[in-house]
C-alpha cells in the first residue's frame, strides 16, 4: 500500500510538471515572437532613417550586427548585403516582402527552412527614393528554444522530483503507519484515526465472537470425547467414503491397533471381508450387525448408516467385545448338558431296576438287593439335588446371612474326625496342624468348604497317601486353611476349570469315585461369600495343594 | 488438481489394503483346507485368485493414472512405485495359494497334521503375510523388519523338511509320489514367505526411501 500511494503521488507530480512546462513554454513562445516582431519594426525604422540620411556609407559603417540587412534598388537589384556577396545575388523583385513593400511601403514574409529547422522572418520598408531596405532574422523554432532551455529545465524537474519524492514517501508512510500498528489480537489497544474506528470496533466484536464460538465448540467436543472415551464399546464414525472421522480408544483396543486412525480408511482398523462387507452395506443405507473374530476375541459390530437429507452421509460403528458372553454361553450350555446327564444316570438305573422288578423276573429273595440299588441311586440323586440347591443358595446368598465367630482350627478337627472312617477305607492318613484362628463367617458354609476340600483330597488320593491340613496366619496376617494331599494331582490346563459346576477332570471314572461334581463349586462360592482367595498348586501325579485365605 | 491427487492416493491405499486382506484370507483358508483335507476348497481358491488378479489390474490402472496425470515426486513417487511392485508380489502369493489348493486332492488321503514341520512352515508363512500387510497398513518398520527375520525361519524349516523327506522316501519308497507333493507344497510356502519378505521390503522403501539388501 505504501508503495502504491508513493507511486501515485509521484505520477501526479510528474504529470503536473509536464503540463506546467508545456503550458509555460507555449505562452513564452508567443510572447517571444511578438517581442521580436516589435523589435524588428524598430530596427528597420532605425536603419531606414540612417540610409535616408547617409546612404551607402551608413550601411558600410554598420558592424557588429547580428541581423541580415539587404538594400534593394527599385528594379530589384541588390545594392548591399552585409552577409552575402552582392554580385552573386539575383534580382529580388519577385520576393514576397519586396513586392509588398513596393506596393504599400512595408512588407513582411516568413519562410520556413525545413533543412535548417528554422524560420526566416523578413521585413521590408520602402525608402523615400523608392529603394527598399530589408532585414531578416532567424526565428528559432520552439524545439530549438526548448533545447536551449533543457539544462535549467532538467535541474528544475530533478529538484521537483526529489522534493516531491521525499514528500510523497513521508505522506504515504504517514497514512499507512497507523494501519501497520494495529494490534490484531487486541485492536482496541491501538490508537487509529477516526475513519478507522468503526473498522477496529468490528474486529474487536468479531474476535470476541470467534473466541466464544471456538470455546463452545471445544466444550462440545470435549463433552463428546468424554462420553465416547468412557464407553466400553468401540465407537467409530466414518464418512461416506469410509474414512474414519473419529473413534474412541476402546475401538483401538478392541481392534488391536496401536495408532489412531482419524482421516484414514476404516480398513486400517480391520480388513476382514466380513467387516468390509458390513461397512459397504451400511454406506448403502442398510443397518446390519455381524460378529467378527479379532485374534482371540469375538466382537459384535453394529453398523448404522447416518442419513443427511435422505442421503447416506456416513456411518456409525459400535463394537462390543462378546468374548466373555460367548464363553459364558458356552459354559451354560455345558452346564445344562452336565446337569441333565448327572440327573439322568441315577434315574435311568432306578427306572431300569424298577422295570425289571415290575416284569416279575426278579425272584423275591433278590428284591432287597435290587431295592438296595434303587436306594443307593436315589440317595445319590438326593445328594446331587441337595448340592445343586446349596450352590444356588450360595449364588443368591446376600449379606443377610448371619456371620459369627468361627474357629477354623476347631472346625478342621471336627471335619477330620468326621472323615476319618472314609480315609481309613481309602488307606489315607489325615493330620491337622496349626493354631487357633478365629474369623467372622458363616459356620455351616465354612464347614462345608473344608469338608469338600478334605473329601476331594481323600477321594483323589493314592493308597497310603496323606492329607495334611494346616491352619495359620500368612505373611499378610490373614488366616488361611491349607489342604495338601499326595494324590493324583491336576494338570495345569485344567486347574482353572475345576471350580466349574459338574466339571470332572476324569469324566470316565466319575461314577467309581462318586461325588456330584459340585464340591469345588461350593468351595468357590463359599470363598466369594467370605471374600476369601483360593490358590491352587498342583503337579500331576504328585499331589495338590489348595489354600483358602480369609 | 492436488485434491484429485490426494483422492487417488487414498484410493490406491484402500485398494492395497483390500488386496492384502484378500491374500491373508487366501493363505489362511488354503492352510485350513490343506490340513483338514478339504478337497472342495479348490474351486473357491481359484475364485479368490481371480479376484486377487482383478484387484491387481485395478491397482495397476490407478498407479498408471497417477504417474501419467500427476507426475508424483519424492515420497509420493516412492509410494506409487512401491505399490506397483507390492501388487505383483501379492498376486504371486494368490497364485501359489491356488497351486497349493490344487495339491489338496492328492494329499487329502493322508493326515497332514502329522507333518509338524510343514504345519509350522504354513503358520510362519501365514504370519509373515499378515505381518507384511499389517506393516503396510500401519507403516510400521519394526513389524516389517520382523517379517524379514522370519523369512530365515521358513528357509530353515524348508531345509529340515527336505532332509526328513529323504529319510521318509528311503523308509517308504512306495509313497514316493506323496512325498514329492509334500516337498512341492513346502516349496510353495517358502515362495509365499519370500513374497511376504518382498512386500515388507517395499514397505520399508516407501517409508524411508532405501531398500534393504
Amino acid at each position: 500500500m505504501t508503495k502504491r500511494i508513493f507511486k501515485n503521488t509521484m505520477l501526479i507530480i510528474l504529470l503536473v510538471l509536464v503540463l506546467c512546462g508545456v503550458f509555460i513554454i507555449g505562452v513564452l513562445y508567443k510572447y517571444y515572437n511578438s517581442e521580436i516582431t516589435d523589435e524588428m519594426y524598430n530596427e528597420i525604422s532605425f536603419i531606414s532613417a540612417g540610409v535616408e540620411t547617409e546612404g551607402m556609407d551608413y550601411l558600410n559603417n554598420l558592424d557588429d550586427v547580428k541581423i541580415r540587412i539587404t538594400w534593394v534598388d527599385k528594379d530589384g537589384t541588390v545594392l548591399f548585403d552585409n552577409q552575402a556577396d552582392v554580385s552573386t545575388m539575383d534580382n529580388h523583385r519577385d520576393r514576397e516582402e519586396i513586392k509588398a513593400a513596393l506596393a504599400s511601403s512595408t512588407g513582411k514574409s516568413v519562410r520556413y527552412s525545413y533543412t535548417l529547422s528554422e524560420k526566416q522572418v523578413y521585413h521590408a520598408k520602402r525608402l523615400s527614393d523608392g529603394t527598399i531596405i530589408r532585414i531578416s532574422f532567424v526565428q528559432n523554432s520552439i524545439w530549438k528554444i526548448m533545447f536551449g532551455m533543457i539544462q535549467p529545465l532538467l535541474i528544475i524537474v530533478i529538484l521537483a522530483i526529489a522534493v516531491g519524492g521525499a514528500l510523497a514517501y513521508r505522506l504515504s508512510r504517514q497514512i499507512i503507519e497507523p494501519l501497520d500498528n494495529i494490534n490484531l489480537d487486541n485492536p482496541a489497544d491501538t490508537e487509529v484515526y477516526e475513519e478507522m474506528a468503526p473498522f477496529v470496533r468490528k474486529i474487536v466484536h468479531q474476535n470476541q465472537q470467534i473466541k466464544d464460538t471456538v470455546a463452545a465448540l471445544k466444550a462440545q467436543k470435549e463433552e463428546f470425547t468424554l462420553i465416547t472415551e468412557n464407553m466400553q464399546e468401540g465407537f467409530i464414525v466414518i464418512d461416506k467414503s469410509a474414512v474414519v472421522l473419529s473413534h474412541n480408544t476402546s475401538a483401538l483396543k478392541l481392534f488391536g491397533v496401536s495408532h489412531r486412525a482419524e482421516q484414514k480408511s476404516v480398513l486400517v482398523l480391520n480388513r476382514t471381508k466380513e467387516f468390509e462387507t458390513g461397512v459397504k452395506l451400511a454406506l448403502e443405507g442398510r443397518h446390519n450387525e455381524r460378529a467378527i473374530t479379532i485374534g482371540e476375541k469375538v466382537c459384535n459390530i453394529y453398523l448404522n448408516p447416518v442419513f443427511d437429507k435422505e442421503k447416506v452421509a456416513g456411518a456409525i460403528i459400535v463394537v462390543t467385545d462378546v468374548t466373555e458372553k460367548e464363553k459364558r454361553e458356552h459354559l451354560r450350555r455345558e452346564f445344562s448338558a452336565n446337569v441333565s446327564h448327572e440327573l439322568k444316570t441315577p434315574l435311568t438305573s432306578i427306572s431300569g431296576i424298577a422295570e425289571i422288578i415290575k416284569t416279575g423276573i426278579v425272584e423275591s429273595k433278590d428284591v432287597p438287593e435290587f431295592a438296595g440299588k434303587i436306594h443307593k441311586e436315589a440317595s445319590r440323586l438326593i445328594t446331587l439335588v441337595e448340592d445343586i440347591i446349596k450352590v444356588s443358595q450360595l449364588d443368591e446368598a446376600d449379606s443377610a446371612v448371619e456371620k459369627e465367630k468361627v474357629n477354623l482350627y476347631e472346625l478342621c478337627r471336627e471335619v477330620v474326625e468326621q472323615l476319618e472312617p472314609v480315609a481309613k477305607l481309602k488307606d489315607v492318613s489325615l493330620s491337622v496342624m496349626g493354631n487357633d484362628m478365629v474369623i467372622m463367617g458363616v459356620k455351616p458354609i465354612i464347614r462345608e468348604m473344608i469338608f469338600n476340600l478334605c473329601d476331594n483330597a481323600i477321594k483323589y488320593n493314592k493308597p497310603q497317601g496323606q492329607v495334611n491340613i494346616k491352619v495359620d496366619l500368612d505373611n499378610n496376617r490373614r488366616s488361611f486353611v491349607e489342604v495338601k494331599d499326595t494324590g493324583i494331582g491336576i494338570a495345569l490346563d485344567q486347574q482353572d476349570r475345576i471350580f466349574e459346576r459338574f466339571y470332572r477332570v476324569d469324566k470316565s471314572h466319575s461314577k467309581e469315585i462318586g461325588g456330584t461334581g459340585l464340591g469345588l463349586s461350593i468351595v468357590k462360592h463359599g470363598a466369594i461369600l467370605h471374600s476369601a482367595d483360593i490358590a491352587v498348586e498342583s503337579e500331576l501325579d504328585h499331589g495338590t495343594n489348595i489354600r483358602v485365605t480369609f | 488438481m492436488r485434491k484429485g491427487f490426494e483422492k487417488q492416493l487414498d484410493e490406491l491405499n484402500v485398494n492395497l489394503i483390500k488386496m492384502g486382506a484378500m491374500c491373508e484370507q487366501h493363505i489362511t483358508e488354503t492352510t485350513d483346507a490343506l490340513f483338514q483335507g478339504d478337497k472342495s476348497y479348490v474351486d473357491r481358491s481359484h475364485d479368490l485368485e481371480e479376484a486377487i488378479d482383478k484387484c491387481e489390474r485395478e491397482i495397476e490402472n490407478i498407479c498408471m493414472g497417477i504417474f501419467l496425470k500427476q507426475q508424483p515426486v519424492a515420497s509420493d513417487l516412492r509410494l506409487v512405485s512401491a505399490a506397483l511392485r507390492m501388487i505383483s508380489d501379492m498376486e504371486r502369493i494368490g497364485d501359489q495359494c491356488a497351486d497349493i489348493s490344487d495339491m489338496i486332492k492328492y494329499t487329502s488321503r493322508h493326515n497332514m497334521n502329522e507333518y509338524e514341520s510343514l504345519r509350522e512352515m504354513s503358520t510362519n508363512a501365514k504370519e509373515m503375510v499378515t505381518d507384511a500387510v499389517e506393516s503396510y497398513v500401519r507403516k510400521d518398520l519394526e513389524l516389517a523388519h520382523r517379517v524379514l527375520k522370519q523369512d530365515d525361519v521358513v528357509d530353515q524349516l524348508f531345509v529340515d523338511i527336505k532332509n526328513k523327506l529323504i529319510n521318509y522316501i528311503g523308509d517308504n519308497p512306495d509313497q514316493g509320489e506323496f512325498w514329492i507333493d509334500v516337498i512341492m507344497i513346502a516349496k510353495y510356502f517358502e515362495r509365499i514367505a519370500d513374497h511376504a519378505t518382498n512386500i515388507a521390503e517395499w514397505v520399508e522403501y516407501s517409508v524411508v526411501g532405501e531398500r534393504v539388501k
